[in-house]
């Protein structure tokens, strides 16, 4: 009898090489790394080892597997390794030249899996279904370097697509553990399948170059139980039954006659697309070239194969991404981002990348490619790389260069596979998140359906916006032309603190983007009368009057209570009788008479601060306060309407992006947000230092994704911290003190890039959470904008 | 730090009068006169030693603006002590406790310790509101009273820390089922086990927190 085991494991590109069905072994697939811990180079150490450990496929025990369970330590990692020593199943030993009696039964070549966008970085292999004994296993070897494309590149990244080629290796899955298989067709491009495990697991995209997807189902029908989805005809599920009997009839590999429902089959369209083009080749290569960064030195070692496996369920997910950003990046050409930018390629433009916009010369590719069509220019958006000791994570911006990468501890990915189920769970819900959030966002929707599983990367942030691009936005007589690029800008990179007191005036809408020079000159003039006139109305008030004016009186004293207890740490209104203190008074108070309706409200004096602040002259800053409570104004009204809308509008946000931590809040009765109340309030005043809380209300007052652009922030903060907020079993109050004392202690450029892509993420879905006319939209009637308030509000 | 019991304090009251004042000179010692306006609630701890027992006391100081009134009544549930602070410099203040006491009636447990503040009471040449009318709500009520200066630390210790007592005492009494958290008291580490406190008032029966 053949021991496998007795064999040396050879290194693993020869292993793949040699194509050889001795890779029928059961492994939870972490072992290709190290062969042998006793010498092992990279410092493996066989902490235990047991012969005769045997599974039961089936009841039979003529069926029975018998193994050497190893365990092997590897750094803090701790490797489960269960290979097959001898098989006792009597199953046909003369399959033709196979001596351990497996039996081919499924053999397709040329598929491929895609693990970055570049063509070049395809890795190609044999796709097989074996069958031993009662069992059929599913393998994907790759094919040897020479076969491969690869032969553009340079040595060292040949050596490494040789070890990329090694990690994404499929050997030996038994069919019955694989829960889903998803079909999918596009009507350009290549068919792929998409194969998840029961314990969760994805392999990345299967590429049918050559088709096959119907055969190759077909093939798995005939031996497991195979059932089209209710919900979705595109996804075929194994082994979906309840009654165990009839899971153990199943492997028992009884042909069955599970009709895969005879709607359109796969269609073989485009059976041999041409695999490569050179053009597509030399793009790729030189992408590598211009951002070889991206292949940093990896060290080969067991963490790396264990860790592939949560890579390729990245890299399903950054199908997904692929696909969002696509169309992200298409609308986005269509704003035409910058108004200098280049149009000389003949592909679309890279609107997306301020960087090309800020440098002309550079010239990257730029198209994101939804299907893999070989005409269209290699993608540039995130990919996920390979790991080593640690789960190494990198994401390249939109230009392709590398932004930002890190390492994350994998002791939960060891976890993992002690108990894949429980503790996936716990991972995806923690570190990933976490880690995640510092390069953009990783959206875990709904982290029990891979369908929805989303991921959209936040645009790194930009430099702020200087005078001299801002004057490259104005016309000769003095119009903004292309409010929206300008907008975006401002999203993007907020503006330097020496023009905003020109930029927030269009912001907040005190200036028209369409107005003149001459047209806001005329303004500021009229305003300014116009606000003395509104002034007036109270200096003139003489203290006899006053004392017959409850209301002035009550108005009047809180104004001047608050007034002093309004950003008094900063220089510009500190100290005793400074004058900006009483510009704040005379604001606020002018303020309550033009708005009389509404009055004066705490708060109020925490957003004219900063206008003042940066005005730095009464009557512009009042016209731009008025502008800003046009679309706050209803957050201070006396029934709390404002804020209660937004609240609510929060809540379903949160119930969209993240149902797990909407249902702890629910649980835990903290559903009406109230912790967030400040925050919303005075816009995030309160959380940030000066300055960049004036960045984080630029960014807002574009309104450019969004007009509650802040409600995404809020779900971005709190997301950030849910699985301290869950683990922690919060209640209310704690909770409340908890966010309360996040003040000073959140990122504010992380948050944006979080916040921008669950606003993208949400997209529609998002958008029909919030009810029409919740701040800081315009109110939908002028009628009656603030309800008239009891006789006792002040 | 461990703790027998853990207090919830809420401090209540017309904007103005000082609570976020008070709470600082309680938890930090000090005083200070520019101090930004709460919005929301803020929140400040101190531990105390109540018959030979380390007590927690959580403190939320709240917005005091009418408009807040939704908001800042959530921030009842689970209280076991509150400070209802007027200032006894402006009449209005006083004049408004009694829709304050209805509200913390209506929104907090019944068992909720009451302390009547007058703060400011450094500025007597400004008085407007006198001690005595303060005794008398204060009667009527049901809740005990002093005049405090948060200027002067005068009375601050004693508004807490008599508050604190008064708590303390109710758990010894029976009053509160201390495993019932909605009392707004926590048992801590080395606290007192058992549903409902030492019915006879020893303290040597409770043991435990050996600081």
């Amino acid at each position: 009898m053949q021991e496998p085991e007795l064999h040396d494991l050879s290194d693993d590109s020869d292993y793949a090489a040699s194509q050889q069905q001795r890779e029928l072994r059961i492994m939870s697939r972490t072992d290709s790394g190290k062969r042998s811990g006793d010498n092992d180079p990279d410092g493996a150490e066989v902490v235990f080892v047991k012969d005769n450990v045997t599974i039961h496929p089936t009841q039979y025990a003529s069926e029975r597997i018998s193994g050497r369970l190893r365990l092997i330590k590897h750094g803090a990692l701790l490797f489960m390794e269960l290979r097959i020593m001898s098989r006792t199943d009597s199953g046909k030993r003369s399959g033709d030249n196979d001596p351990d009696g497996a039996e081919v039964v499924f053999v397709k070549d040329n598929v491929t899996i895609h693990p970055t966008q570049y063509a070049s970085e395809r890795i190609s292999g044999r796709l097989r279904l074996i069958k031993h004994g009662a069992l059929l296993f599913m393998t994907w070897i790759p094919y040897k370097e020479k076969i491969d494309s690869t032969t553009h590149c340079s040595s060292s990244n040949t050596k490494l697509s040789e070890i990329d080629r090694n990690l994404y290796t499929i050997r030996a899955v038994p069919v019955t553990d694989i829960r889903s298989i998803r079909r999918h067709t596009p009507t350009f491009g290549w068919q792929y399948l998409i194969i998840v495990l029961s314990s969760g697991l994805a392999f990345p995209p299967l590429y049918f170059y050559n088709g096959g997807v119907r055969e190759f189902l077909a093939t798995i029908k005939q031996h497991v139980f195979l059932v089209r989805s209710v919900g979705d005809s595109n996804v075929f599920l194994v082994n979906d039954f309840q009654d165990p009997l009839q899971r153990s009839l199943s492997s028992l590999e009884l042909p069955r006659a599970v009709s895969i429902s005879n709607t359109s089959t796969p269609t073989l369209a485009s059976s041999a697309p041409q695999i490569e083009n050179s053009e597509r080749i030399d793009d790729g290569s030189s992408s590598i070239s211009q951002y070889g960064g991206r292949h940093g030195p990896k060290i080969h070692d067991p963490a790396r194969d264990l860790s592939i496996q949560v890579l390729e369920k990245f890299s399903l997910v950054t199908k997904f991404a692929r696909e969002t950003t696509t169309h992200l990046l298409r609308e986005i050409q269509n704003d035409g981002f910058l108004a200098n930018d280049t149009k000389k390629q003949s592909q679309p433009p890279s609107n997306d990348n301020h960087e090309t916009g800020l440098n002309d010369a550079q010239s990257v590719p730029n198209e994101i490619s939804v299907t893999p069509d070989p005409l269209e220019k290699p993608l540039n958006e995130v990919l996920w790389l390979g790991c080593s000791n640690n789960l190494e994570l990198r994401a390249c911006s939109f230009d392709g260069k590398v932004i930002d990468q890190w390492y994350e501890l994998s002791v939960y990915i060891r976890l993992y596979y002690l108990d894949g189920r429980v503790l996936n769970e716990f991972w995806k819900e923690t570190h990933f998140e976490e880690a995640a959030t510092r390069v953009g966002t990783f959206e875990l929707v709904n982290s029990k359906e891979f369908d929805k599983l989303t991921l959209v990367w936040g645009q790194p942030r930009q430099p702020p916006l200087g005078s001299e691009e801002w004057a490259t936005f104005f016309d000769a007589e003095g119009r903004i032309m292309d409010s929206k690029s300008l907008r975006k800008r401002i999203f993007y990179g907020g503006v330097e603190h020496q023009i905003r007191n020109e930029v927030w005036k269009f912001l907040l809408g005190y200036h028209e983007y369409d107005s003149t020079y001459a047209e806001r000159e005329y303004l500021a003039s009229v305003k300014k009368t116009d606000y003395e006139t509104l002034k007036s109305q109270w200096q003139s008030i003489s203290p006899a009057q006053a004392r017959r004016f409850t209301k002035f009186r009550e108005r009047k004293g809180l104004i001047e209570k608050d007034v002093v207890r309004t950003d008094r740490s900063a220089s510009f209104y500190d100290g005793d009788d400074n004058p900006n203190v009483t510009l704040l008074l005379n604001i606020l108070l002018t303020y309550s008479f033009y708005n009389f309706d509404l009055g004066y409200c705490q708060g109020m004096s925490d957003l004219l601060s900063p206008i003042l602040f940066v005005m730095k002259d009464e009557s512009e800053s009042f016209w731009c306060f008025v502008s800003l409570m046009e679309r706050l104004g209803p957050n201070f009204n006396r029934d709390q309407n404002g804020m209660h809308s937004q609240l609510f509008a929060l809540s379903k946000l949160v119930e969209l992006l993240d149902s797990p931590l909407h249902n702890y809040f629910r649980q835990n009765d903290c559903l009406n947000y109230f912790f967030c109340f400040r925050w919303v309030l005075i816009q995030f005043k309160r959380e940030f230092d000066f300055e960049k809380m004036m960045r984080l209300w630029e960014v807002l007052w574009t309104h450019y994704l969004s007009e509650h652009f802040h409600l995404y922030v809020c779900v971005a903060i709190l997301k950030k911290h849910r699985s301290k907020i869950i683990g922690e079993q919060m209640d209310f109050d704690t909770l409340l003190k908890f966010i309360n004392e996040l003040s000073g202690h959140i990122d504010l450029d992380v948050t944006i890039r979080d916040a921008e892509a669950l606003c993208i993420c949400a997209g529609e879905n998002g958008a029909a959470c919030i009810p029409p006319g919740t701040p800081a939209s315009l109110p939908i009637e002028t009628d009656l904008l603030y309800p008239l308030q009891d006789d006792n509000e002040i | 730090m461990s703790y027998a019991y853990l207090f919830k304090y809420i401090i209540i009251g017309d904007t103005g009068v000082g609570k976020s004042c008070l709470l600082l000179q309680f938890t930090d010692k000090r005083f200070q006169p520019v101090h930004d306006l709460t919005i929301g609630v803020e929140f400040g701890a101190r531990m105390i030693t109540i018959d030979n027992k380390p007590i927690k006391l959580q403190i939320w100081d709240t917005a005091g603006q009418e408009s807040f009134r939704s908001i800042t009544r959530s921030y009842y549930r689970g209280a076991a002590g509150a400070l209802l602070v007027y200032d006894i410099t402006r009449r209005e203040t006083f004049n408004h406790l009694a829709s304050w006491l209805e509200d913390a009636r209506q929104h907090a447990n019944a068992n909720m310790t009451i302390m009547l503040i007058g703060n400011k009471c450094d500025l007597a040449h400004r008085r407007a509101v006198s001690t005595e009318e303060g005794e008398q709500f204060a009667k009527e009520h049901g809740l005990i009273f002093m005049e405090a200066s948060a200027k002067t630390a005068q009375n601050v210790e004693e508004a807490f820390i008599s508050t604190a007592a008064t708590i303390y005492k109710k758990i010894q009494d029976g009053v509160f089922d201390v495993s019932n958290e909605s009392y707004g008291i926590k048992v801590g580490y080395g606290g007192i086990p058992g549903p409902s406190g030492g019915r006879d008032g020893s303290a040597s029966q409770a043991g435990g927190c050996c600081s």
